[in-house]
């Protein structure tokens, strides 16, 4: 384990806290898209009786894509306490073999080795954790694919219905194409995040 | 790094400077080191930088495990920036600083060495073999400012007040007062500003008895000199910025 390890998990995990930063921002406006789309679908009645019971899944999505990346937020967060305590380890470990080569003939040099001991042990058992916190982080990551994945087929469907609601074409037209954005943003996010923990470099 | 004995009695008091091998722009500090027969305190122990020469110089006077007690004058970085390190290689140890820097000195990463938070009106630090006073030093140049005051070996930790900017190997002891003040004059009009806060601790000061005034950069002052740099100091106008 080196420094210059520890200096590039901290610029993955600030990299993962901005993406998913931008994955909330993007689910907070499949919600709104939801309530927009309810109220169209209210006003066009009959018309867009399809289109209502999309407009809860869309809701539900929102939802279900917020609670999963609160819960990944905290995980990258436990990442990032992870990171800062071995970075720190990994400085003073550095610096107490430093200190063996300066105290060299220092008539307590010997009462060093416990701490290199503890020092070394504590920073492998730091990798161990954050290995484990990186691998579950991915598998969350992979979750979150899920309600982008599914959201894409509800932007499908909704063209569909919205081609029959009349002149409410337009507006649930638009309704389908944000939720589509959407749900491509955060797939790319989602991506990006994946990417920067896997190049993460895991070796001890 | 340089190590002088500058008080040797049941317990023992060791300067710490002129590390050869500081980087070139870090400004030099030193460090004083309280070794009694089981435990060790060390004053201002530095900035990150210094941390490897300094462990390894106290290593000559002290296991690992009897440090046992860290005092921060105040929270600049050249005296405590290092304390994330000590706090990685301490396992039984105390933090002596001012309540008001606990939140501040935390950043630096204090997680098994024990925060113990002095009050404005300063305290004691009791490492068995001798009682340490803290006397208070507020705004000299820090808001929240402390200085050692040891009875027996007549001894005054002073932090910032009486330093100087020396060059690399200059001695540790001041031989010649009048020649020093060039080296601390601007130091303490800039660094140190308010003239009142300087009429309490010259006033607080001059009813110790002092026999070396050690401060935490350039060199100390010794028995007439001591009352020399206080005379000097109470006719200085500080503050100079405003």
């Amino acid at each position: 384990m080196k420094l210059g390890q520890t200096r590039s998990q901290f610029v993955a995990v600030a990299s993962i806290a901005a993406e998913l930063s931008a994955v909330m921002d993007v689910a907070k406006n499949i919600s709104l898209a939801a309530a927009n789309a309810k109220a169209i679908a209210f006003r066009a009645g009959e018309k867009a009786k399809g289109f209502q019971p999309i407009t809860d899944f869309i809701n539900e999505l929102a939802k279900d894509t917020i609670e999963l990346v609160n819960t990944i937020n905290e995980h990258a967060l436990n990442l990032y306490q992870l990171t800062v305590n071995e970075y720190r380890m990994a400085e003073a470990y550095d610096k107490f073999v430093a200190v063996q080569t300066l105290a060299q003939g220092a008539a307590y040099i010997d009462s060093l080795n416990q701490p290199l001991n503890n020092c070394y042990q504590n920073m492998t058992e730091c990798r161990r954790d954050f290995k484990t916190n990186v691998t579950q982080l991915l598998d969350q990551l992979a979750e979150v694919m899920h309600p982008a994945r599914a959201a894409r087929v509800i932007a499908a469907n909704s063209r569909i219905e919205a081609s029959q609601a009349g002149e409410y074409l337009q507006s649930l037209q638009a309704v389908a194409e944000s939720v589509d954005n959407a749900a491509q943003v955060i797939h790319e996010n989602v991506q990006r995040c994946r990417t920067a923990l896997l190049i993460i470099d895991l070796a001890d | 790094m340089k190590m002088t004995n500058i008080y040797e009695g049941s317990y023992k008091w060791v300067m710490f400077g002129r590390d050869e091998n500081k980087p070139e722009k870090i400004i030099d500090t030193n460090q004083y080191m309280v070794r009694t027969s089981d435990r060790c305190l060390l004053i201002d122990p530095g900035g990150v930088e210094l941390f490897a020469p300094m462990l390894a110089a106290v290593l000559h006077y002290a296991p690992v495990d009897q440090i046992t007690d860290l005092f921060a004058s105040h929270q600049d970085p050249d005296i405590i920036s290092s304390l994330g390190l000590w706090d990685q290689a301490l396992s039984n140890s105390k933090l002596h600083a001012s309540a008001l820097w606990e939140g501040f000195l935390r950043h630096f990463g204090c997680e098994s060495i024990e925060y113990v938070a002095i009050n404005d009106g300063g305290g004691l630090i009791d490492l068995g073999d001798v009682e340490l006073q803290v006397i208070p030093a507020h705004y000299m140049h820090s808001a929240a400012n402390f200085n050692i005051y040891d009875p027996q070996a007549k001894i005054l930790m002073s932090g910032d007040i009486g330093a100087a900017l020396e060059a690399p190997g200059a001695p540790v002891f001041v031989d010649n007062f009048d020649a020093h003040v060039d080296k601390m004059r601007f130091f303490h009009q800039r660094w140190m500003p308010s003239n009142q806060a300087k009429r309490v601790w010259i006033d607080r000061v001059r009813d110790l008895d002092i026999d070396i005034l050690a401060p935490q950069h350039g060199r100390m002052f010794k028995g007439d000199d001591v009352n020399r740099f206080l005379d000097w100091f109470d006719g200085l106008q500080v503050g100079i910025a405003v």
